[in-house]
């Protein structure tokens, strides 16, 4: 009885087509749209260099210094790790022009025909370099205020002298962190099974909704068995949402350190929960348009309140293992994304985040006897 | 034998089955005639166990549980949309605790004999309407119930249809007990063995039809159409049709039979009615009426509703 209505809604669900992708896709492109944001709110400062330099004659060999010029700034710029900078060559003074108009750059330097010769001809003279840009744009600003450094050092390395100055950045808050789209994800991983919500609440309320349920009583069936049935089919969906949610997010960039088997079980434990909680919602509800009315609120405070969406976290009641459990964790997603949290960004293994597993289970158990109770009482009585 | 007795339930105010006892003999098919909101649904529902009753009992003399041991066709088309017609009848048999290969072979079955064969493999939301219907009686045989129920299994069917409907009704006779609710007399008259009628939650009669008959007294009945409304004019006893009703019940030979005015009809039921014919017709010589047409008829049960009710059933 149970494998028929686990391969019934298989179908059902496979021919709900848009509820499915809605369900499924929500999450990637989540990922996706925050990976552009992050992408283009990091600071990134392009610099072109235009070599003139005619070099000179000495002891029998040509000198070129403009030719190792933009190697040596290069290198320079990895040794300060993290400088926001990108040095190029540039062909000729048009296109350099061109690009900074376009701001596919931020600023140009120009290395006079006589560069190596008064550096390091027999009578040196102060080089005279050129920086282009524009003078409105602070990219440029910053721009030049490093060339005027990284150009310094480069003289002081070649002339064999100690450099006048070094310079050390030190950032503000977390300004500094790149990896805030790997913070993003275990949140993002758990929306995806969130969504379940839509996709579960449609599935036990479309019985409702076209009446089937009736046949269903009829037959004697009971709500667990129809449960069982319909949950074990969003429980794949939830699998396929996060699935598809993690080669999203790896596919730009992000590592999972911890183990896969503990991602399948904080998952799996994931969707049942939420496969509890829309039989909650769908006591609630009569309808499919209902659902999709009335499922926003919680999705939104399970979005936002959560840490789905971005790190929140109240101060703790008490604590469970290392879980402090606060007001959130009546929300299980909470439990479940500290939990990732733990084993995909700092790599934990299963023992170190029993804690948040017991409360998930314990808010799953939870919402599973409300949901029945109140299904039950709605849906499934003679009245 | 399924027994009804003094069941009740109420909507609020509204009182849909009042105090209705009725016993159900294994194997026989039961008409519940009534015009709709006499409370034949709610009745139904009782009987599967859909509904909650006010009051009363139902009871089977068997151990099997009832609502399990019925097929239910309801009122409205009730299926899975996203399923094949195929798919949602296994689907039920199997619900039903029957195995994949008997409910498969049973499925093909039951879609044969109500043409849908060719449609198997069709989504029950692609059917027209008519096969929608005959969906919804298949979903109530798929498992072979003992006890099977159709609200108003005709509506919504067309005329072809409605043949292969009534002639599988009529094959289930004797191998199960058939409880089928209509408002058409046509249909309660061809497919039940007995009848039981219903008004306003009330049951009101039931027996064979030829016992419901019976129950006006022999004869037939004779019907004339005039051109005016003869039961508006009977306030003012000067009026032709006044006239004609004194004439008609003061003639001899007319007083066995019922004389019934209602709108533009007058309807005479009586023995040897054709006989009567000329008598009539004489009467509405003498006053200044025009008839427009004249039939002579059996009893319907329409006419045992009347009786019974004072109305019509299509109201
Ligand atoms: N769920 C309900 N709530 C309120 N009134 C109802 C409900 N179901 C039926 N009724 C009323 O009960 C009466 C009987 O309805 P029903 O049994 O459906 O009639 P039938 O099937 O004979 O046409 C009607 O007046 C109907 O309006
Ligand atoms: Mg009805």
């Amino acid at each position: 009885m149970i494998f028929s209505i686990f391969t019934k809604s298989i179908k059902e669900q496979l021919r709900n087509f848009w509820i499915l992708i809605l369900t499924v896709l929500m999450a990637p492109f989540f990922v996706f749209v925050y990976f552009l944001i992050n992408e283009s709110s990091q600071p990134h400062y392009d610099i072109l260099v235009l070599n003139l330099d005619q070099g000179m004659q000495q002891g029998g060999t040509q000198l070129t210094l403009g030719d190792s010029i933009v190697p040596a700034l290069k290198d320079h710029i990895v040794s300060m790790e993290n400088a926001p900078l990108d040095i190029k060559s540039t062909p000729s003074r048009e296109r350099a022009v061109h690009d900074l108009e376009t701001r596919k750059a931020e600023a140009l330097l120009v290395l006079p025909a006589e560069f190596t010769q008064s550096i390091m001809g027999p009578d040196p003279v102060a080089a005279e370099v050129e920086i282009v840009g524009d003078l409105t744009s602070t990219g440029y600003l910053i721009s030049a205020v490093w060339l005027g450094a990284l150009v310094e050092n480069y003289l002081a390395d070649i002339s064999q002298k100690a450099p006048l100055y070094s310079v050390k950045e030190t950032a503000l808050g977390h300004s500094d962190q790149v990896d805030e789209f790997e913070l993003f994800i275990p949140g993002m991983l758990i929306l995806s099974i969130i969504m379940l919500m839509f996709s579960a609440t449609v599935a036990i309320i479309t019985e409702v909704d076209q009446g089937t349920i009736l046949r269903l009583k009829l037959s004697g069936m009971k709500a667990w068995q129809f449960l069982i049935g319909v949950g074990a089919t969003q429980v794949i969906v939830g699998i396929l949402a996060i699935l598809l949610t993690l080669a999203t997010a790896a596919s730009l960039g992000f590592e999972m350190r911890g183990s896969l088997g503990s991602f399948f079980l904080i998952a799996i434990l994931t969707s049942i929960s939420m496969i509890a909680f829309s039989l909650i919602l769908a006591a609630m509800t009569r309808s499919v348009t209902d659902v999709l009315v009335v499922g926003n609120f919680p999705l939104f405070l399970f979005m936002f309140f959560t840490g789905a969406a971005f790190p929140i976290s109240a101060s703790p009641w008490f604590h469970v293992g290392n879980y402090g459990v606060s007001w959130q964790s009546l929300m299980s997603p909470s439990a479940a994304i500290s939990a990732l949290n733990k084993i995909s960004i700092m790599g934990m293994a299963l023992g170190d985040v029993w804690g948040e597993l017991l409360v998930l289970a314990i808010v799953t158990v939870a919402y599973f006897l409300l949901g029945l109770w109140s299904f039950n009482k709605r849906h499934l009585q003679t009245n | 034998m399924i027994t009804v007795s003094h069941l009740k339930k109420n909507f609020g105010e509204l009182i849909a089955v009042d105090d209705l006892s009725l016993e159900i003999n294994q194997g026989e098919i039961l008409g519940f005639l009534g015009p709709n909101g006499a409370g034949k649904t709610t009745t139904i529902r009782m009987l599967c166990g859909l509904l909650e009753k006010d009051g009363g009992d139902i009871s089977w003399d068997t151990t099997q549980n009832l609502s399990e041991a019925m097929g239910v066709c309801t009122q409205e088309n009730i299926f899975w949309p996203r399923l094949t017609c195929l798919e949602q009848l296994i689907f039920m048999g199997q619900m039903h605790k029957m195995s994949r290969i008997a409910a498969k072979s049973r499925s093909l079955e039951i879609l044969d004999v109500l043409g849908l064969a060719s449609k198997k493999d069709t989504l029950a939301s692609k059917l027209s309407g008519g096969m929608k219907r005959r969906l919804n009686i298949a979903l109530a045989l798929v498992h072979d119930p003992p006890v099977l129920i159709l609200d108003e299994p005709e509506a919504g069917l067309d005329p072809q249809s409605r043949i292969l409907v009534r002639d599988l009704i009529q094959s289930l006779a004797r191998k199960k007990t058939v409880i089928l609710t209509t408002h058409n007399m046509d249909e309660a008259e061809r497919l039940a063995d007995r009848i039981a009628i219903i008004d306003k939650g009330k049951l009101l009669e039931v027996g064979s039809v030829e016992d419901l008959k019976q129950s006006l007294g022999t004869g037939d009945f004779l019907e004339m159409r005039f051109r005016d409304n003869l039961e508006s004019m009977f306030q003012n006893e000067d009026s032709a049709a006044w006239q004609l009703k004194q004439s008609l019940e003061s003639t001899p030979e007319l007083s066995a039979a019922r004389i019934n005015f209602s709108g533009d009809k007058l309807t005479i039921r009586s023995t040897q009615a054709l006989e009567k014919l000329s008598l009539v017709t004489d009467a509405v010589g003498t006053v200044d009426l025009e008839i427009l047409d004249i039939q002579l008829r059996k009893t319907t049960l329409e006419d045992v509703f009347i009786h019974l009710t004072g109305r019509a059933l299509r109201e």
